[in-house]
């Protein structure tokens, strides 16, 4: 997943922030293909492949899944996010201030700041997996909320505070480590793969001599299917499809790329975050999930997610420094780019302080492998969130005008919260979050004799959505209620448009 | 001197990735594997770095 996100005002210090991009500075196809490529292969990536094995994938549903759903994103960005960008040339951060107002902005910051930190988290959860390696303590298990050892959080302290310290420097050092790794660092990610699978053939006996060998290999023993491991949710064709296509939702549909590609010479060049989808949302999924299927093959008990261990069984030193780099050089971009969005919020205090403190935050969520463990859930959550705002840039663009109302509506009315965005995006989100928490609810009401039993048995058959498909129905939710409300509100509040 | 890195480090990633190939067509042990991986791993962060650290890479 990328963690590279540009989000609006963080990209400080980048030109044209509150101007449309100039033809003399845009940009050409094969600085997109660099981009999209490096961004997409995080530390993340070896936390989600061998979760999908944990959520009992078949190889059908795991490769046709990815190949479908990695094809939707780029779609997404190429016929959803560039179309405006290189019409509208303005970043995210400008585009949503004159649709919604500083304040709703404001809003939007908090929330996209607070997922940056629990993502970072993450990020330093998978680093200290390799330090685990180095000095023996006892790491955290698949199912495990909190941090199960003194030494893990001594571990992810260090290892966050010295990312916290460097992200409140600027990060320019190590994101130039960052680029220096990339290309080793993709090429690595496959000889995950390549050794896992040589690892199985040696162990089953299997003949491989074609696809067809290799396929049925994949089927007997990577991706077998079945039952999901204890605590995991199944995995089908479905989740893995809209999986790849909505893990990087806040991105595409979320229109946060506005601010990247903004600088495309031609909307057709968001295609190349197809390197990014299929060098890290394909090969580098499906290499870590052969190595932890090795791992399920030798013990089956042995049911530890530990991005760190995998890599040192596979590929020794240069997997674990494969481990390190990946999960140090994207937390420290995500840490700042939260820093930064919370800085909005509070502009007098120092960007160092805001950075620290937010270091600290993300620190202090890594120790809990909650968020590492259930990533599947939490990147789901985060597309989730940040996408009805995409949905509102999507129709204040396109549609706004042919139902008669007036797009960038609070830069026209100097209005500092637009009501029709706010509450597109906050209705979507409750009606999103009941759907995605029928089971629960109904319960809940059930036991206070709000709800009948077979009330309850039909909201939860025909109402009740997994987290992985709620942004879809929700998507259309955001668009139809931005119109309606827009509808009203314009009519009622429109004291200084010209 | 840069143009020299840039062609030592390109040939780090290929040798990177043959010892892999051999292990894949069960030639050589994974213990090999590793070790070319490592010296191949110190040789490509050595040489890009004299032609990847661009000044102005990664500015905040």
């Amino acid at each position: 997943m990328s963690t590279e996100q540009p989000a609006q005002e963080a990209h400080a210090g980048s030109e044209f922030e509150r101007e449309p991009v100039p033809t003399r500075a845009l940009l050409g196809f094969k600085d997109f293909v660099g981009m999209y490529a490096g961004e997409h292969t995080a530390g993340t990536e070896l936390m989600i492949g061998p979760l999908f094995v944990a959520a009992g994938v078949s190889a059908f549903d795991v490769v046709v899944g990815l190949l479908a759903g990695n094809a939707l994103a780029v779609l997404s960005w190429v016929f959803m996010c560039a179309p405006i960008a290189t019409r509208a040339r303005l970043t995210l951060y400008y585009q949503l201030e004159k649709i919604c107002g500083r304040n709703l902005v404001t809003l939007y910051n908090l929330a996209n700041g607070v997922m940056f930190c629990f993502l970072a988290g993450a990020m330093v959860t998978v680093s200290a997996t390799a330090v685990g390696v180095w000095i023996k303590f006892p790491m955290p298990g698949l199912n495990d909320l909190l941090p199960n050892s003194v030494g893990w959080v001594v571990a992810v302290l260090i290892l966050g505070g010295m990312i916290s310290i460097v992200a409140a420097y600027g990060y320019q050092t190590v994101a130039k480590i960052g680029n220096i790794a990339s290309p080793w660092m993709v090429l690595v990610f496959i000889i995950f793969g390549l050794v896992g699978l040589r690892q199985f053939i040696d162990v089953t006996g299997y003949k491989v001599s074609n696809l067809s060998d290799l396929w049925a290999l994949a089927n007997t023993h990577i991706w077998k299917g079945g039952n999901p491991l204890p605590g995991q949710v199944k995995f089908t064709f479905w989740h893995v499809m809209f999986f790849a296509w909505f893990c990087n939702m806040a991105m595409h549909v979320g229109m946060s790329d506005l601010s990247v590609l903004r600088f495309a010479r031609k909307s057709w060049m968001a295609i190349a975050a197809g390197t990014g989808m299929y060098l890290g949302h394909f090969l580098a999924w499906l290499a870590a999930s052969i190595l932890y299927a090795y791992q399920l093959h030798l013990n089956p008990a042995d049911t530890d997610v530990l991005p760190g261990p995998l890599a040192y069984r596979a590929a020794g030193w240069t997997g674990l420094i494969c481990v390190i780099v990946a999960g140090w050089t994207t937390a420290n971009p995500t840490i700042y780019r939260a820093g930064l969005a919370f800085q909005a919020i509070v502009p007098k205090v120092s960007r160092y302080k805001v950075t620290i403190v937010t270091g600290l935050i993300a620190t202090i969520a890594g120790a809990f492998p909650l968020i590492a463990m259930k990533l599947l859930n939490f990147v789901a959550l985060y597309g989730l969130i940040l996408m009805p705002m995409g949905a509102v840039i999507f129709v204040d663009f396109w549609l706004l005008k042919k139902f008669g109302c007036k797009s960038y509506y609070a830069e026209a009315s100097g209005k500092s919260f637009n009501w029709a965005a706010g509450l597109a995006w906050l209705v979507t989100l409750s009606v999103c979050t009941i759907l995605v928490q029928m089971g629960p609810l109904t319960k809940w009401l059930a036991g206070k004799g709000i709800l009948s039993d077979p009330t309850r048995q039909w909201l939860v058959d025909h109402c009740s959505v997994q987290i992985f498909f709620a942004s879809l129905p929700g998507w259309f939710i955001a668009a139809a209620l931005y119109i309606v409300i827009s509808k009203i509100y314009q009519k009622n509040v429109r004291p200084n448009l010209g | 001197m840069k143009s020299m890195a840039k062609i030592v480090s390109w040939l780090s990633l290929v040798v990177l990735t043959v010892p892999v190939v051999l292990f894949m067509m069960g030639r050589t042990d994974l213990d090999t594997v590793k070790i070319v991986m490592n010296i191949c791993t110190v040789v490509w962060f050595a040489t890009a770095s004299m032609w990847m650290w661009n000044p102005d890479t990664g500015k905040a």
